[in-house]
């Protein structure tokens, strides 16, 4: 089960990672709040099957409806708050949500929501390897949402909006559109792995989603090679299981965990896959060479 | 340029090979505690006593004639840590229990995973009402926080005889338990509760609670807190001129809130569950030991810690190592004397035991009343 | 009204803290454009080497100057094998970098200092000052004065030194700056060192103001610093100093008007976002 348990939560931060991608990498939106949407999320899936109890599957599309909503008008507020700006906001948003989680006793306060059920399936609960193949199945579904948006017009028009904003505004792209778009499908995968977490773990409380668990979240993002699909999820498993992998080093983990992130982008700022990176590059020379 | 990666890899082989290889018949005991993050000083007291704990436990031939090896992680005091890492005790270390040294959420998180593998558990310190409530083999040597709430208000009214009284409490479970119980017997009791106000924890700036409370004119201040928020709030009061009593929690029964609070301490109070006048060798022994290998005094983290090991132990030592018969012997415990006061037994799950009143005099953190009123000190479960 | 009087001393007092904390964040943005989150590590170690020092030396500026020299020192450690190495990179891989650094600093400070606070306790030769009902502490007093010191030397360093205007000229437009022949490497230096004395002496005074040292006591700066900084219109001096009394002084007064609790730091942003949505590049705009 331990290995279920690592491995449904790396699950878990590839969603988390491949929706920041939708946002900051193809969309070019720093946010450093994800962290945020993850719990909206998770408290809407957990306050609607423990308070009113929701069945897992609509309770699950409520929480990513949910969260899509609250994501679509961050969106919205980018339009006006561009760049270093931006990033701070997100930043802001994620304080007020997790203090309006601790503060407002409708959220469960301080005490968190526990009893939170196991995810059901036609015939009974799902066990732990069940919940594992669903992440999965959330991962993939994530992935695809990520290469059709890259695929199709919606992509284009997002990866302009992020090379250059005004020359795509000039081309004729709806730069407010695709803002508002890149938030709301990122988040709305948010919503997902929230989901996912909340019946996972059986208890939340409000310093599950701080500001720190978004910096890692983008630290993932940014190792594995932003603006990639398999860059988000290489980093999500990396430096998600780090810490697990590390835990003999007792006193020095965190210090190696910092140390590794510094010399990740000292010496490989593209991060590990990304599409600039050396070893992405030396990759695609060995599979372009016949 | 080589040279840091390497380096990195030179110091995690070393680690890696220097991890203890498990003695084939060695008992091993599960024990996590926040060892890095804002709340790494709690935990390394934890560790501390545990370790202390053990050492004495194969000092004395082990139990049923087997060393004790203790399994210690880190939780970080993080949710996610503390799923995998109950996890692995249950399915990879071969535990026969678990020690919660660490606080209420990464406990709450651990609680039913354990509980549902069937593995005992005891909590030292942890708050939070849930977690004995995960299974039938969880024990908490700590107070609930309605017992230290109750218990304070006892101390605020019956023996500092306050009549208008200000409460400032932290903004977490602990905070919110303890604070509301305080005022429920408090004007029960019959003395005004004047305010109440939230504070987050972290927070270093009191002067806008107590210049508001500078106002109402009040002889005693309740405040829930941790050393750190509860020096601030201390030196604060007085730098601002209140000469109302100042009465704490457990949550300061730290060295760190004499050298943090300075002189300001002086006269303050607070309800904990380690007596530090205790005659009892076993108390003196542990508060020496700790000394000792610490560097510093105890405090009631640690203690709670030690016993939680203890409390685990002797139930091992009766029972063998079968779950389900350390189960039973630690609910039919009885009179057990804990360092942190004498359990009476457990109602499920929650201990029985006095209810301390310390003093700071002269710097030191001196015994000034103990609470054993049944109404007060019997915890609450349905 | 001597109540509202009093809160506003307290929320300046705090304030003016946060503008120490976020005056090095500013200019080293106003410089590289870079979010430099370790630079609340330096505002720590600031804190550590003061007390190291005073226990040593038993003399608060001197355990003063010890702590804007190590500040400096760790600054342009940064910008020299941090910063420089990645300019022309990404930015983000810039602000990963910074967190790693900030993440490492940290663990650092607890290892080799321990994880609990230390105490740092200063006897001050400083009275309270009393009006009508209104208290300044001699702490706060402490606060004021060293901070109006530092300010008014940053003030003569920027307006009155070339080095100064060297300073402005880069946070402007480096290229057009190095075009005019100035030496952009160094001023990039020279910034840190100057931001990093602010944020070692911040660190220390913080420490003696709360008597608290701590590993962990940088991360408020981590995050508020950012928020205050962008207040002030990202890379502005006065705007800064400006963001930093505001924030301090309008989280002291909601606290104590408002029956409505929020934490400060919720209330921080929250006044963040209004403004943003108002006014997207901040209350005072450097451009």
């Amino acid at each position: 089960m331990y290995v279920y348990t690592v491995a449904t939560l790396l699950g878990i931060y590839c969603i988390l990672t491949l929706g920041l991608n939708t946002i900051t990498g193809i969309a070019g939106q720093i946010s450093l709040g994800h962290a945020a949407f993850l719990g909206i999320g998770a408290y809407t899936a957990a306050i609607l099957t423990v308070r009113h109890a929701w069945d897992f599957w609509p309770a699950l599309l409520a929480a990513v409806a949910v969260t899509a909503a609250a994501g679509a008008l961050v969106g919205a507020a980018a339009i006006r708050v561009r760049e270093d700006f931006l990033a701070i906001t997100t930043m802001g948003v994620n304080f007020v949500v997790v203090a309006v989680f601790l503060y407002f006793p409708f959220f469960g306060g301080a005490f968190g929501i526990g009893g939170i059920p196991a995810p059901s399936w036609p015939g009974g609960s799902l066990g732990k390897p069940g919940l594992f193949l669903l992440v999965l199945a959330g991962v993939l579904l994530a992935l695809g949402v990520n290469l059709w948006l890259l695929r199709s017009w919606v992509g284009l028009a997002l990866l302009a909006t992020r090379e250059d904003e005004d020359a795509a505004r000039a081309a004729g792209v709806n730069v407010r559109r695709f803002k508002i778009v890149a938030f709301t499908v990122g988040t709305a995968l948010a919503g997902l792995a929230g989901s996912f977490y909340a019946h996972f773990l059986t208890f939340i409380s409000p310093e599950d989603f701080g500001f720190a668990f978004s910096i890692t979240i983008l630290c993932m993002l940014v190792f594995g090679g932003i603006g990639t699909n398999r860059g988000a999820i290489l980093g999500a498993g990396v430096l998600g299981v780090l810490p697990e992998l590390f835990r003999p080093l007792a006193d020095y983990r965190m210090l190696t965990y910092g140390a590794i992130l510094l010399l990740m982008m000292r010496w490989a700022p593209h991060g590990l896959l990304g599409d600039e990176s050396a070893l992405w590059r030396a990759l695609a020379r060995r599979r372009g060479a016949p | 340029m080589k040279r840091p990666a390497s380096l990195v890899i030179a110091v995690a082989a070393l680690a890696l090979a220097a991890a203890p290889a498990a003695a084939q018949d060695a008992i091993r005991i599960g024990f996590f505690a926040p060892l890095t993050g804002f709340a790494a000083a709690d935990g390394a007291s934890a560790r501390h006593s545990a370790e202390i704990a053990v050492e004495e436990i194969n000092a004395a031939g082990g139990l049923r004639g087997r060393k004790v090896e203790l399994v210690v992680y880190d939780d970080r005091h993080d949710s996610k840590e503390a799923v995998a890492l109950a996890n692995k005790l249950v399915e990879k270390d071969g535990v026969v229990g678990v020690v919660s040294g660490s606080y209420s959420m990464p406990s709450r998180v651990a609680a039913p995973i354990f509980g549902k593998a069937g593995l005992p558990m005891t909590v030292a310190y942890a708050v939070h009402p849930d977690v004995t409530k995960a299974g039938p083999c969880v024990f908490r040597n700590g107070f609930l926080g309605q017992v230290e709430g109750w218990a304070g208000a006892e101390a605020a009214v019956k023996v500092h005889r306050a009549r208008r009284i200000a409460v400032l409490t932290i903004k977490n479970d602990f905070g919110a338990t303890t604070g509301a119980a305080f005022i429920e017997r408090a004007r029960k009791l019959g003395a005004e509760v004047v305010s109440e106000q939230i504070y987050p924890l972290g927070e270093k700036e009191f002067s806008p609670y107590l210049t508001k409370i500078k106002e109402q004119n009040v002889d005693l201040i309740y405040h829930t807190s941790y050393y750190n928020e509860g020096s601030l709030i201390t030196r604060k009061a007085r730098e601002l001129g209140i000469t109302a009593k100042l009465h704490g929690t457990e949550g300061i029964d730290s060295p760190k809130f004499l050298e943090l609070a300075g002189p300001a301490a002086e006269g303050a109070t607070f309800t904990t569950n380690l007596n530090r006048d205790d005659p009892r060798p076993e108390v003196q022994s542990f508060l020496k030991r700790y000394r000792a290998r610490a560097g510093t005094e105890a405090d009631m983290v640690g203690a709670s810690a030690y016993d939680a090991v203890k409390i685990l132990a002797r139930a091992i030592e009766q029972a063998g190592t079968d779950a389900k018969a350390i189960c039973g012997a630690l609910t039919g415990l009885k009179d057990y004397p804990a360092i942190t006061g004498r359990i009476a037994k457990f109602t499920r799950g929650e201990a029985t035991k006095p209810v301390q009143i310390e003093v700071i005099r002269e710097g030191r953190i001196r015994h000034l009343a103990t609470i054993d009123n049944p109404e007060v000190i019997t915890p609450p479960v349905r | 009204m001597s109540t509202l009087v009093q809160q506003l001393v307290n929320g300046l007092t705090v304030g003016s803290l946060y503008a120490l904390m976020a005056l090095g964040l500013t200019m080293v943005y106003g410089v590289l454009r870079v979010l430099h989150i370790a630079h609340a590590g330096v505002f720590t170690l600031g804190a550590y080497a003061g007390l190291w020092a005073f226990r040593g030396s038993g003399s608060f500026w001197a355990a003063l100057l010890a702590a804007m020299a190590a500040a400096v020192l760790l600054g342009l450690a940064m910008e020299r094998w941090v910063y420089r190495p990645l300019l022309a990179k990404p930015p983000i891989a810039t602000l990963i970098a910074s967190i790693g650094v900030f993440i490492g600093l940290e663990e650092l400070y607890r290892i080799v200092a321990g994880p609990q606070p230390h105490g740092f306790e200063v006897p001050l030769a400083l009275p309270a000052l009393r009006a009508g009902g209104v208290l300044v502490t001699a702490p706060q007093l402490l606060v004021a004065l060293v901070t109006g010191v530092l300010l008014a030397g940053l003030w003569l360093l920027l307006a009155r030194t070339e080095l100064g205007l060297a300073i402005r000229a880069a946070s402007q437009d480096a290229e057009v700056a190095t075009a005019c022949g100035m030496n952009t490497r160094r001023v990039v230096a020279l910034t840190f060192g100057v931001g990093s004395a602010l944020a070692g002496a911040g660190g220390m005074l913080v420490g003696v103001f709360y008597n608290s040292v701590s590993p962990t006591m940088g991360s408020v700066t981590a995050y508020k610093g950012l928020a205050i900084i962008v207040l002030g219109g990202l890379g502005s001096v006065p705007g800064t100093v400006a963001g930093g009394l505001i924030v301090g002084v309008v989280e002291t007064l909601v606290i104590s008007l408002v029956e409505f609790p929020l934490p400060r730091d919720a209330w921080a942003f929250l006044a963040m976002i209004a403004v943003f949505l108002a006014r997207p590049q901040g209350l005072f705009s450097a451009r």
